[in-house]
Order: structure tokens, then C-alpha cells, then sequence
């Protein structure tokens, strides 16, 4: 098979995915026995009419599996249907809170796999030395730490006791956002030359996606230095030695390649996990992205938001994943997507 | 693991701990104040509409108080008296039901059109027939106006004829809902549909208020500039801008405070100690108009034991009003005398203004002993019956509270469970089923009129009252508050109120614990800042220095 077959084999997998999706989370929150409208109308100041009107539009009078079929066919037409927390179309909301989200991500993702791998690579050939210690020392900080301890910690030295950093947000107060292109500011900046907007959106992106990529970075690092410490001892490395190769070469082209296997495996998924929304880093950096969104959501039982954000979430994993299973060929030619 | 390792790893973990408590043993230093010309203000939730006929929260009302202007207005913190703006004059009729505005004239909205009498007309029907669907906020126009209502005399005479004479008129009209749209704006952009939002005004707002939407990012910033055209003028100190941020969480908002980023910001009162030492930070607290209770259903299918007025009356006596003030409230809060707030009128009309009820224990046995509800063998009331206790779960004021109220219903014999619902579920609860037996509530006001007040929580479903659902129902209680509401001499309202209140108060449907105070902590560059609590924010008198 193809690879691109395999492609697209995978995406079609997407469809029974989500529709399976689509159902546990719509019987999961619609079980629950409240219904929303009365939050939604505005709780004890409540119209009846405005109470009847949001469960009309949410067919919340009819039985589940109409109000299910309801919803599939919105979806098929691209609608989400309408947030109540946020009284606008959910569509719009993920709009706009996805990319700030996806920009955090990937800045977390730059400074989590570099720094893992290599932190890890360190500790593996230098293991039991100064440096190894301090690497490890670095990793269970970081897996240890809270989150939200560490970001307040962060928040709380750099940008109030030494304010060399900003305290939140996405931009200074009261700049306008770059025209919207992707939604990132820092692409769209760049694409509209917008210099203001460029450098403040870096500048408010250093303390979010650090606290957010210091636990990542921690799990690489501590990935990378075990299966490096195991592939390191296999009888080819012994062999590669053996030939006279320089240890740089062994390292970086023989051990370093077969080591990186689980390291790829997690990098793809915690990039799933992170798209996902990181609630306490974006609570706490106020930041307007999913995680914030979902967490909203799911405590005013905004169903619609709730479900298009889940709808969301697992596209990003079946994608997420399938990157990791092609990543795999890649770096390792043994293994053959799809099979022979 | 070896030595070096050990040594190690316990220095960083001492040298992290360190750096977390630095902060709490150093001085506080002098921030230096930042943005002279901007003003900003720290809250959490996000606005949900900028059109006046559909705005019904108070973050919305933050943005359109300064953005559209109505016929009149308050001025400063006085309450007492309305002041004109867009209209300069006004006149009543004998029988108190017609109502001639003169308008200002010269007036421009921010777009460069003029204010005429067609706006006002355009501007009260559009609410009547869009009939606000996303908040349901156009009751407070309907209860006394209808289409035939608003009559243009001519461009700067108006005349509103009321279906029925309305004590609050004024006060509903000087709400956002009453706020003047400018005709030929709202036309170009999707006109007035009946029963449906208008998503462009939703977003882009045109008034003839002081400041006018320069971008808003949802759930991130409002941010307003001045109006070049304001008719009232720049002259005096102003802002030139104002950014309303949101930031959900308290800690966020905390540190943007104390490091100067944040000029004004709501702080939760459990934070208020992390503030108040500040060199250059002010806390005050004012009197707002919030009322927090606890409602008892009082219908006997529901709980056989609180539909006796009697019980009730037990259960006013057991609540521990101070220590709900000192510890659930960190003593931000004073005592209320009835539904209606102090500080608003009437409120003397409420056993002049003193608590009818005080926590005493023995009185409340005295008072079920004497009902027949006599503690049992196990020195049990209601015969081992649970009283259950909700509040909506993350809020701590009313969880201490809560707990309080399980701990003296205790000492009295009454059995009593604390149970925690999310809001969404407490209020399906409360309004669907019966299925409870006491509640902690608040409400704050919509407009400066009592009867916002003690006819929602007071007079039975069957005139329209009872919004929380207690099931209460007195018909000379009905009567009086009929007549409060339909009458605009003071006199007779006063009166009405006052009889209202001495039936109501011996047959309680409510605890009243306290009426909230309301603490915004500021930096001491802010200047011009009074708090009005029917119009909590007015950026056109704020300034910096």
C-alpha cells in the first residue's frame, strides 16, 4: 500500500470516529437532569417566553434521539449550534479561541522537544555525572511540579517582583489584534507586517508556553535518556563501535534513531493533549484559548459548545496520531504503514 | 540514587521554596502610575451584547452605560434625583400616566447623525417588538408601555402615554433597556424583527453616550475611546480611553493590580487582605444594592414542616446573621430589614429600617415548641426530618454560610443536610421540581425602584411575582404591593409598602441576611470615582492622576 493511501485510509477512519464521538458526548451531557434553559435565560430573572424559546431551539422538549438527529444533521451543515454562555454561534467561539490555543501549543512544543531530547541525550551518555544529575533533577521538578504553582510562581517573580515580563494575555492592553489570517498573531503579524503586534504577541508567549512545555520537556527527557540508556547497551551499538565509528556518529545516527521511537510516540500525543487546551496554564496567563472554553462550558452545561469542543478535540487526536504513525516510517524504514 | 544527587536535588527544592516565599517577607514598592490618558479595569465574565434592548448583565451594562445615553440620568452617587440628558425637561400628567420629554437639541450620535423625537419613538418600540430574546429584559418596558405608547409631538417633544400610572417609571427608563439607537443606523442594519437579536448591533454599538467601542475582543478586552462629538463636551479631566479586561482568574487580576497594570479591579473579599496593605492601592466598600437570602418553599406538598409561617418564622430567629457577615462575608456586608435594599426608597417603610429578626435560639424553640413541633425522644424536631440546605456549588460565601445555618438548626433539634448543586442544575431544581427546602440567593437591582424588589420576591405567582419560586401567596400582602406599584404618589406607595411589609414580615417566605457591599480596589491615581449602585460604572467622570 501507498503511503498516501494509508493517508487516506486513516482520515475515512475519522467518520465512524467521530460519529461514535457525537454520541457518547451527546448522551453524556444531555443525561444530566437539569435542563440549561433557565441558566441560559438568565436564572431567577427569567423570562418564561425567552425560558421556552432556548428550549425550543434546543429541542430539549423533544426525546434524546430526536434532539441527537437534530444535532447530526446541523453538524452535516457545519453548524454547531449556538453557545448560550457566550451567546454567539459556537463555530465562532473555536474560531477564535482555537488558534490562540494552537499558537501556545506549538511555542510549548518548540521549547519542550528540543530541550527534552537533547536534555535527555545528555543525561544518557553523560549518565551518573553532574550533568545527568542536574537533568534528572530538572525532569522530576517538572513532572512534579503543579502547573499552576509553577505558573503562578512564574507570573508572580517575572512579571510583578522583576516585571520584565508581561503578566497576561496575548497582547498589550488595548493593542488591536493583527488582522485575523490563520488567528495566530504571531503569523499574522508577521504576514501583515505588523511589527507592534509581532513583537508584543512573542513577548506575552514566553511565560504561558513555557509553563505549559516544562512538564513535557520533563516526560521527553526523562523518555529519551531511558530508551537511549537501553538502545545504547544493544549488541549493534556495540558493533558500530566496534567499527571504529566516531561516538558522535554512533550516537546521532545509530543509537539516537531507534531511541527517539517512544519519544515520537509521546511528543504526537501530548500535542494532542495540548490542543486540547491546557485550562490552569490559560486560567492562569489568561489566555483566551479552548481549554478556558471547554472548562466553561462543561460547568454551565453549555451543551453545544461542550460537544464542539470535543468534536474538535478528537479530529486533533485521530490527526495527531496519524503524524506519529508516519513520523515512525520516517525514522525507522523496518516498519511499513499499512502492512505488505 | 548517590550522594551528589541528594545534595543536589535538596538545593534546588530549598532554593524553589525560598523563591516562593520571597515575596511575602519584601516591602511593597512605589509603582509608578502607567498609561496617564487610559484607564483600565480588571473584571472576569465577558460582556454578551452592546445593544442596549437586549442587555441584561452587568457586563454588558459596564460598556453601554458610557456608549448610549437615555432621557435621563443620575448624576455622581445621588439617587434621589433624576437629571436630564437627552431630554433637558419632563412633565407628568394629574393621573400620573402621561409623560412629555423635551429633547435636547444639537445632539449628533457617534456616527455623525442628529438625535431627533423619531429616535426615542424608534428606540422604546424597537424593544417592544424585538421583545429582547436572548435576556427577556424588555419586561422592564412592557410592564408599563405598548406600541401606542411614544407619541413624536414633534423633532424635540415626545409624549409616552402609560398603560397603567407606574411608580418606577422614571427609574426603568434611566435602565439600559431605555436607551436611545439611532433609526437610520439600526435600519441600514437589519431594522427591527420582531422576536429576533440583531447580530449587528450585538457587536457594533452607536450611541450618543461620552465613549464609543474601539475594539472588542470577546472574553479578552472592550476597549472605548472618547466620542469627538460628545455633546456634553472634554472639557475637565477625562480618560481618553478605557479597556475593560477580562481575566477570569482572582490571582491574575491581583498581581495586575498590585503591579499598577490594572487601575481598578474586582477582587474577591477573601483577597481583599492581599490589597489592602498596599502603599497606592485604596480599598473602600459602599453600600450596594445586593440582597442575599435564603428562600424556604413554602408549599405543603413540598415540605410539610416550613409551609407553617410559624417554622419559618423559628428559621429567621436560628439564622446567625453576624456570623454570615464576619465570616462568610469578611464583614463586607450589613443587615437588611426586608426585600427592599437601604439606600433605596421606602426602605424605612420596613419596620424603619430595623431587622425585625435577630439570631436567638431560644426564641426560635420557644416558637416551635409552642407550634407543637416538640423535640422527640432523640431530641429531634419534625420528628427526625432533614431539612435540606443548597447553594450553588463555588460559592463559598453561601458553603460557609450554609454550613452555619446546619450547625444552630443542630442545637435547636432540627436536622438539617448542606447539598451543593452546579447553577445551571440549582436553578432547574428550584423551578421544576419541588424537590427542595431552603435555597441561598441573591439578586441585584435592574432599576432604583422597590418594586424591582419586594414585588418579585414577595407577591404571589398569581399577579406575576414570586421569581424564586418559594410558592408564596398572601392576598392582602398581593393587594398592598398592587398598590405600590400602580401608584406614582409617594405618599401612597410609602403607605402601601409599609402594610405590605408588617403581614409580610410575621409570614416570611425569606431569610434576609444582608445587603453586600461593593469593593472595587483601586489604584490612588484614579480620580472623580463614587460608586452609584444602579449604575456601577460611568468612565466619563474617572480620571488619572
Amino acid at each position: 500500500m501507498k503511503t498516501w493511501e494509508y493517508i487516506v485510509r486513516r482520515l475515512l477512519l475519522l467518520i465512524p470516529v467521530l460519529i461514535g464521538v457525537t454520541i457518547i458526548t451527546f448522551v453524556i451531557s444531555h443525561v444530566i437532569p437539569a435542563d440549561p434553559a433557565i441558566a441560559f435565560a438568565g436564572g431567577p430573572k427569567a423570562q418564561p417566553e425567552t425560558i421556552e424559546r432556548i428550549r425550543e431551539e434546543l429541542h430539549l422538549n423533544e426525546p434524546l434521539l430526536v434532539q441527537y438527529f437534530y444535532y447530526l444533521n446541523d453538524l452535516l451543515h457545519l453548524n454547531f449550534g449556538k453557545s448560550y454562555l457566550e451567546s454567539r454561534p459556537v463555530l465562532e467561539s473555536i474560531t477564535q479561541y482555537f488558534p490562540a490555543t494552537f499558537e501556545l501549543t506549538i511555542f510549548a512544543m518548540l521549547i519542550s522537544v528540543p530541550l527534552g531530547i537533547l536534555g535527555g541525550i545528555i543525561s544518557a551518555i553523560r549518565r551518573n555525572k553532574l550533568s545527568d544529575h542536574i537533568t534528572r533533577i530538572i525532569a522530576i521538578l517538572g513532572y512534579s511540579m503543579p502547573i499552576f504553582w509553577l505558573a503562578l510562581m512564574l507570573q508572580y517573580l517575572l512579571a510583578y517582583q522583576f516585571p520584565i515580563l508581561p503578566l497576561e494575555g496575548r497582547l498589550s492592553i488595548g493593542l488591536i489584534a493583527p488582522q485575523s489570517i490563520t488567528g495566530l498573531y504571531v503569523i499574522d503579524s508577521i504576514l501583515t507586517g505588523n511589527i507592534n503586534t509581532l513583537s508584543a504577541s512573542l513577548y506575552h508567549l514566553i511565560l504561558p508556553s513555557f509553563t505549559l512545555g516544562f512538564a513535557t520537556m520533563a516526560l521527553l527527557l526523562r523518555m529519551t535518556r531511558s530508551s537511549m540508556l537501553e538502545v545504547m547497551g544493544m549488541d549493534y551499538v556495540r558493533t558500530a563501535r566496534a567499527k571504529g565509528l566516531s561516538e558522535r556518529v554512533v550516537i546521532m545516527k545509530h543509537a539516537l534513531r531507534n531511541a527517539l521511537i517512544p519519544t515520537i510516540t509521546v511528543s504526537g500525543l501530548q500535542f494532542g493533549a495540548l490542543l486540547g487546551g491546557a485550562v490552569l496554564t490559560e486560567s492562569i496567563f489568561n489566555w483566551p484559548g479552548m481549554g478556558r472554553f471547554a472548562a466553561n462550558a462543561v460547568m454551565g452545561l453549555d451543551f453545544n459548545s461542550v460537544m464542539g469542543f470535543t468534536i474538535i478535540v478528537a479530529i486533533i487526536y485521530v490527526i495527531a496520531n496519524l503524524i506519529v504513525d508516519l513520523l515512525y516510517a520516517v525514522i525507522d524504514p523496518r516498519v511499513k504503514l499499512g502492512g505488505e | 540514587m548517590n550522594k551528589k544527587f541528594c545534595i543536589l536535588a535538596i538545593g534546588i527544592c530549598l532554593s524553589m521554596t525560598l523563591t516562593a516565599f520571597s515575596g511575602c517577607v519584601e516591602e511593597s514598592t512605589k509603582i509608578e502610575l502607567k498609561n496617564p490618558d487610559t484607564l483600565v479595569y480588571y473584571t472576569f465574565g465577558d460582556a454578551k451584547t452592546l445593544d442596549p434592548a437586549d442587555a441584561y448583565d452587568s457586563a454588558s451594562a459596564e460598556g453601554i452605560f458610557s456608549i448610549y445615553e437615555g432621557l435621563i440620568t443620575y448624576k455622581g452617587d445621588d439617587l434621589d434625583t433624576f437629571y436630564p440628558s437627552l431630554a433637558t425637561s419632563w412633565d407628568v400628567s394629574e393621573d400620573s400616566k402621561t409623560w412629555t420629554f423635551n429633547l435636547r437639541e444639537g445632539v449628533k450620535f457617534s456616527n455623525g447623525n442628529d438625535f431627533t423625537a423619531e429616535d426615542v419613538k424608534y428606540s422604546f418600540d424597537r424593544v417592544l417588538t424585538m421583545n429582547s430574546p436572548e435576556s427577556g429584559v424588555a419586561w422592564i418596558l412592557q410592564q408599563s408601555m405598548d406600541l401606542d405608547s411614544t407619541k413624536i409631538i414633534d423633532d424635540y417633544t415626545i409624549e409616552i402615554n402609560l398603560i397603567e400610572p407606574y411608580g418606577g417609571f422614571l427609574s426603568t427608563i434611566a435602565y439600559t433597556v431605555g436607551f436611545i439607537v439611532d433609526k437610520d443606523y439600526v435600519e441600514e442594519h437589519g431594522g427591527i424583527v420582531a422576536d429576533t437579536e440583531n447580530e449587528y448591533l450585538k457587536l457594533n454599538p452607536i450611541g450618543t453616550g461620552p465613549y464609543m467601542v474601539d475594539h472588542w475582543t470577546r472574553n479578552t478586552e472592550l476597549v472605548l475611546v472618547q466620542n469627538p462629538d460628545y455633546w456634553g463636551g472634554w472639557d475637565g479631566k477625562h480618560v481618553k480611553k478605557v479597556v475593560i479586561k477580562y481575566a477570569n482568574e482572582a490571582a491574575t487580576r491581583i498581581l495586575a493590580l498590585k503591579n499598577g497594570d490594572a487601575d481598578i479591579a474586582v477582587i474577591p473579599n477573601e483577597n481583599l487582605e492581599d490589597v489592602e496593605d498596599d502603599e497606592g492601592i485604596i480599598v473602600i466598600a459602599y453600600d450596594s444594592f445586593d440582597l442575599v437570602m435564603a428562600e424556604m418553599n413554602t408549599l405543603s406538598d413540598n415540605s410539610m414542616y416550613l409551609a407553617n409561617p410559624e417554622v419559618r418564622r423559628a428559621l429567621c430567629y436560628a439564622f446567625n446573621y453576624q456570623s454570615a457577615i464576619d465570616d462568610a462575608y469578611v464583614g463586607y456586608m450589613s443587615r437588611v430589614a426586608g426585600a427592599i435594599p437601604n439606600g433605596m426608597p421606602y426602605y424605612d417603610s420596613q419596620n424603619n429600617g430595623v431587622p425585625v429578626y435577630d439570631y436567638d435560639l431560644e426564641e426560635a424553640e420557644q416558637i416551635l415548641d409552642e407550634a407543637g413541633f416538640t423535640l422527640n425522644e432523640d431530641d429531634q424536631r419534625f420528628d427526625g426530618a432533614t431539612i435540606r440546605i443548597f447553594y450553588n456549588a463555588g460559592n463559598t460565601e453561601r458553603y460557609k454560610m450554609a454550613l452555619s445555618f446546619q450547625e444552630e438548626l443542630n442545637k435547636i433539634g432540627i436536622l438539617s443536610s448542606v447539598i451543593a448543586e452546579n447553577w445551571p442544575q440549582l436553578l432547574h431544581r428550584m423551578y421544576t421540581t419541588a424537590d427542595w427546602d431552603l435555597i441561598f440567593i441573591g439578586w441585584g437591582p435592574d432599576y432604583n425602584d422597590p418594586d424591582d424588589y419586594v414585588f418579585p420576591f414577595v407577591a404571589s405567582s398569581d399577579v406575576n411575582g414570586d421569581t424564586f419560586n418559594t410558592g408564596y401567596k398572601n392576598e392582602s400582602v398581593d393587594e398592598y404591593l398592587l398598590e405600590g406599584k400602580y401608584s406614582a404618589d409617594p405618599n401612597v406607595r410609602e403607605n402601601a409598602y409599609k402594610n405590605a411589609f408588617d403581614i409580610y414580615i410575621q409570614d416570611p417566605s425569606m431569610i434576609y441576611i444582608g445587603q453586600r457591599q461593593f469593593i472595587r480596589p483601586k489604584r490612588d491615581w484614579v480620580q472623580g470615582y463614587y460608586y452609584n449602585p444602579v449604575r456601577d460604572w460611568y468612565w466619563y467622570d474617572y480620571y488619572k492622576e
